[in-house]
Order: C-alpha cells, then structure tokens, then sequence
C-alpha cells in the first residue's frame, strides 16, 4: 500500500524535471477577503464614472434635450460598466496578470491544476461558472455562494465549481526568503570535541528533529527546552559515548558536527566546464 | 531512509547562491515585465538555470539539508516554474491556417457543428415554448399576463403601437444598447453556467427566456401592433435568439457530459466537454454584444419598414450560413481541436 499523503491544504506539483515541489492552497477565509476587495476597486470606479456622467449632464446645461439624451447615453455606459464588474473584470485580470488587485494584495495566484498560469479560455470559464456558483440563488455577488462553498468543502483543493470545470487551482506562493544556518554558541571547547567521534552520522530524520528543536530553541523556556532535549539526547550520546551533561548543549554539538561533516567541494553550475562529481 | 549529506550544507549554498540569485532576479523581471521584454541572453539563460535549481532541490532533499533552504529552494523553483512554463499562448493558432482572428472564427461555428444535438436540442426548448407562449397568447391574450405582469407588458404595447417613424434620440439608444448588454449577455451567460446541474439550469433559461418571448408577441400582436414589433424584432433577432439558443445548448453539452461521461471520470468529462464548448460561449457573447448594437441603435430607427425587414433577412441569412459553412474544409484544424478535447490544459 503506498503511503497516504498527509492531510494538509497543499498541493503537491510535479515539474516535467520530475521535482516536486507543494503549493498552499488558499481557502475559503482568505479568498472571500480578496474578493470584498475587488468589489470595492470595482465599485469606487464604478462611482467615479457615474459622478462624471452626472456632472456632465448637469454640466451640459439644465433640463434641455441635449442634457437628457447624454444623460440617458451616460447610464448606457454604467449599465456596460455594471457588466464589465460582473462578467469580464476577473476574467481578464486572472487571465492577463493570473490575479486580480484584491488577490494579489492577499498574497493569492490562480494556476492550473499542474502549476501553471491560466490562459483566457480557463480564466473565463472559471469566472462565468460563478453563477452556477452562486446557486441557489440567481446571483449573490459571490458573497454567499453556497453551491461554491460546498465545493470548497468537500475537494480537497478548496476548488469552487468554476474551479473544478476549467481545472484551476488558488493558491498562495510563498516565496521563503533565506535563513541563516545554525551556528553553535559557544562554539564547541576542547574537552568537548575530545568526546567526538571523528565520524558524526545522524540519520536524516534525526538532524531534522534536532534541526527544529534548535531554531525554536530560543522562544522556549529553560526548563521546556532541557525536557525535550532529554528526550533523545540519552540516546544519542550513549551511541557517540559522549558524557550527557547537558541534554540541549549535547543535541547543539551532535547537530554541529554533523552539519560540518562531509565534503567541502561543491557542483558547479552546469554552464561553467567541470561539474558535480 | 539513512541518508548522510555527502556535501557540507555551507559548501552547497556557497558554491550555488551566485546561480540562485542570478534565477530570482530573472524570475521576478518576467513575472512584473513579461518573458517578451528579456533580452535574449538572458533569456538563454533562464532555462538551465532553472534546470539546475530542480536539480539543486533534489540533491537538498535527498542530503536533508535543513528545512529553511529546502523551503528556499522550493519556493524558487515553483517561481521559475511558472516563468518556464508559461501558458501557451493563442492554442487556436493552427500552422498553415492564417491569423489567429480567422481561426477563431473559424473555431467557433465548427464548435456549434460538434455539438450539433445539443443545439438541437436548445433549440427545441427554446422555440418550442416560445411558439406555444405566442399562439396560446394570440388565442386568449390573458395567457400573457400569467407569465408576464401587465405592468410590464402594458408599456411594450404602447411603445409597439406608436410605431418608430419619429424616431428616438441618440442618448436612449445608448441606454438601451447598455441595457440590452448588461441584461442579454448576463442571461446567455448565467444560461450557460447553470447548464452544470445536469443541463436542467440551461433548460429552465432556454423554456422560460422561450415562453415569456413568444407570450410577449403574442401579447403585442393580439393588441394590434403585430407587424411593428416584428418589423422590430427582425433585424437583431437572428443575433439574440441564436445566441441565447448556443450558449444554452452549450450549457446542455456541459451538463450531457456529467450525465454520460464515457470511460472518463465525471470530472474529466466535465472538464473536456468544458474545454470544447467555451469557444461557442464567446461566441455567443460576441453575437449578443452586436445584438445589443443592432436593437439599440438600427431596430428603433425611422428607416421605412421594408428596408428594415429586408436587412433583416439577410441577417437571418448570414448568421445561419456562418454557423453552417465557415470553417468547413479544414480537417487539419478539425482533428487538432478534437485533440485539445482530450489533453487538460496544461
């Protein structure tokens, strides 16, 4: 049986290269944010438009026959404008910029199922499919899309309708930024590094856990910080014969010595002549 | 999996963060700029780069390097993979078969043609109703009033009987031209996209649009205005009611494919049977924003009738030889939108 992918909101996308690599998958919460914001870029235009029309057919003088007819030209244009908010304002923002104002400020991009960006056609499907979103109502304005959420709800990639029929996907690239590799303070004494062994072999996971109890390290408490420690660190260092004064100090020189373990050579990038191995 | 890091963590990043920045930069030039404006040798440059951060990512899952550079690693990789792989734009783009417009055109009534019984179908549903509505109407013209309210019809008559010989200003032309787009284009759309229930949403829009048209002229030409709101109906009404009848057939094909999805799953129906119809929904749009046009500015004009009807006509004549003959002939294009069906938009 093979191993059951964890329950988590993400989804994983494999590259042609056969890399894998996980995207967050937006809920909800967020995307309904991202909408209201939307709506109120759309409306603000759309009521700026209209006090220019009213200003213009004040402006063109009084009650006349001219004033009329461009006032009546002038909610024709609102009346284009109101269908240009509701039919074609995401489609052609999502298929232009893959996001709309409001999901770029929340941090959210539309892709399709393998991770690409989506083209018109998938970005007008899947915003004409709002108002079967919508249902049962007629229309909501998507703020209580209940056919939507119960899509959401029970994919497992938080896909309304309009989703699941031009198979797209909102997700929230995060781009993490660097972080600065551990480095252990003090750094190791003699005495301790005489209890070494030459060859520091952790397994995978082990440096992992430990990588993680080191960087929350800091943001616990004296006494939470020897508890967990205490956990493996018995084990460990009867395996090294290390003498286990201090379970989080034992961890700190383990980890230290494994990260400094191994080859200083490095693979070259492949356009300069002399590569990896 | 005991796998020990053959390579210093600090030796890896230092030897390859030149490169990795180098992609960053390039990445996010592209995502604000566009891939167009890259200069050549940087855009020569993209691709390896990018090869050799996947393959960086993989040598830091398998060493295990720390969490914080494996999330590093895939975070840039998923940004170049969206540079890399961007979509493809103008999929209707065809060697060999002229511009991507002509094309489009061209992709559209054959569209129509593949889905030929659903158009039937819509079709059916719409004129069907519409006829019924306009003959049970003339008949007994309290028919009308329990489909529509009488304060909407009883306007409509007074417009149809004064007939538009003097005309309409400029400005109400444009207010109905808007109306007609915001209102007709909405319901074609709104058509379509309920046609996900099964097709029943696309149903229900086809019989009511069809029944409360037809009970409309019905109720018009019982009171006396008959010929002037045909002479009306007559130059956009090709455009309109064919477009209302394609996109509701387009939502029937889309709700067919989750009622008889074949040997795909239901999803993998839908979303191909999605895939194949959205060229008839632009179309239909298309079709409904001339309409908007034609009844706004030219159907409420004081052109003399005949003139009127004769456009009209030929209207009916255009629109029925494009959907039957346009795009004919070109198997090549044919068979590779057959293809597209099957292959997910990637």
């Amino acid at each position: 049986m093979p191993p059951a992918a964890p329950l988590d909101t993400d989804v994983a996308i494999e590259t042609p290269e056969h890399i894998v690599f996980r995207h967050r998958v937006a809920g909800p919460a967020r995307r309904l944010l991202a909408y209201l914001l939307d709506l109120v870029i759309c409306y603000a235009v759309f009521s700026a438009i209209a006090m220019l029309v009213m200003v213009a057919a004040v402006g063109t003088g009084g009650f006349s026959e001219a004033a009329e007819g461009a006032a009546a030209s002038g909610i024709g244009l609102l009346l284009v404008v109101l269908f240009a908010i509701q039919w074609m304002y995401f489609a052609v923002l999502e298929a232009w910029q893959g996001r709309t104002p409001g999901k770029r400020a929340l941090g959210l991009r539309v892709v399709t199922a393998t991770g690409r960006p989506i083209g018109f056609r998938a970005a007008a499907l899947r915003n004409v499919m709002r108002a079967a979103d919508a249902l049962p109502l007629t229309y909501s304005g998507g703020l209580l899309s209940l056919a939507g959420l119960v899509s959401m709800a029970t994919t497992t990639k938080f896909q309304r309708l309009g989703d699941l029929v031009a198979g797209t996907v909102v997700i929230m690239p995060e781009r993490a930024g660097h972080t600065t590799p551990l480095v252990l303070f003090p750094a190791a004494q003699p005495y301790e590094l005489a209890q070494l062994p030459d060859d520091v072999r952790l397994d995978a996971d082990e440096r992992q856990a430990i990588e993680m109890f080191l960087r929350r390290g800091p943001r616990l408490g004296r006494a939470r910080q020897l508890e967990l420690a205490a956990m493996i660190a018995p084990a460990l260092a009867a395996r090294f014969g290390l003498r286990n004064e201090d379970p989080a100090r034992t961890l700190a020189l383990l980890y230290d010595c494994a990260a400094r373990a191994g080859r200083t050579d490095a693979p070259a990038s492949s356009k300069v002549p002399g590569s990896w191995r | 999996m005991a796998l020990v890091s053959a390579l210093t963590e600090a030796a890896f990043v230092g030897r390859r963060q030149r490169d990795w920045d180098r992609l960053d930069a390039l990445a996010r030039v592209v995502q604000s700029r566009g891939l167009r404006r890259l200069p050549a040798d940087e855009l020569a440059q993209l691709s390896p780069l990018y090869r050799d951060v996947c393959a960086d990512l993989s040598r830091a899952e398998a060493a295990r390097y720390s969490a914080p550079l494996i999330d590093y690693l895939q975070g840039l990789t998923a940004a170049a993979h969206t540079v890399v792989y961007g979509h493809a734009r103008g999929r209707f783009n065809v060697p060999g078969q002229g511009s991507a417009l002509r094309v489009a055109l061209e992709a559209f009534p054959r569209a129509v043609r593949r889905h030929r019984l659903a158009m039937l179908i819509a079709f059916l549903l719409f004129f069907l109703p519409f006829f019924g509505g306009l003959f049970a109407t003339l008949a007994d013209p309290s028919f009308a009033l329990r489909i529509v309210p009488e304060s909407q019809l009883r306007p409509l008559v007074d417009a149809y009987k004064e007939g538009f010989s003097a005309g309409r200003g400029a400005g109400t032309d444009a207010l109905m031209a808007g109306f007609y787009v915001n209102n007709n284009v909405g319901i074609a759309l709104r058509c379509f996209a309920t046609g996900l229930m099964f097709g029943v949403g696309s149903a229900f829009y086809l019989v009511e649009n069809g029944l409360a048209t037809g009970a409309i002229m019905g109720y018009v030409g019982a009171k006396g205005a008959g010929a002037n709101i045909l002479t009306f109906v007559v130059g956009h009404g090709s455009l309109e009611l064919g477009a209302i009848v394609l996109a509701g057939g387009a939502g029937l094909a889309l709700g067919w494919s989750l009622v008889a999805p074949g040997d795909r799953t239901r999803l993998a129906s839908l979303q191909a049977a999605a895939r194949s119809v959205v060229v008839i929904v632009f179309g239909a749009a298309v079709m409904l924003f001339m309409a908007a046009g034609v009844e706004g500015f030219w159907s409420s004009s004081s052109l003399p009738d005949v003139v009127k009807r004769s456009v009209g006509a030929v209207m009916f004549a255009l629109v029925m030889a494009y959907l039957t003959f346009a795009g004919r002939g070109s198997d090549q294009a044919e068979a590779l939108e057959r293809a597209l069906e099957d292959e997910s938009w990637t």
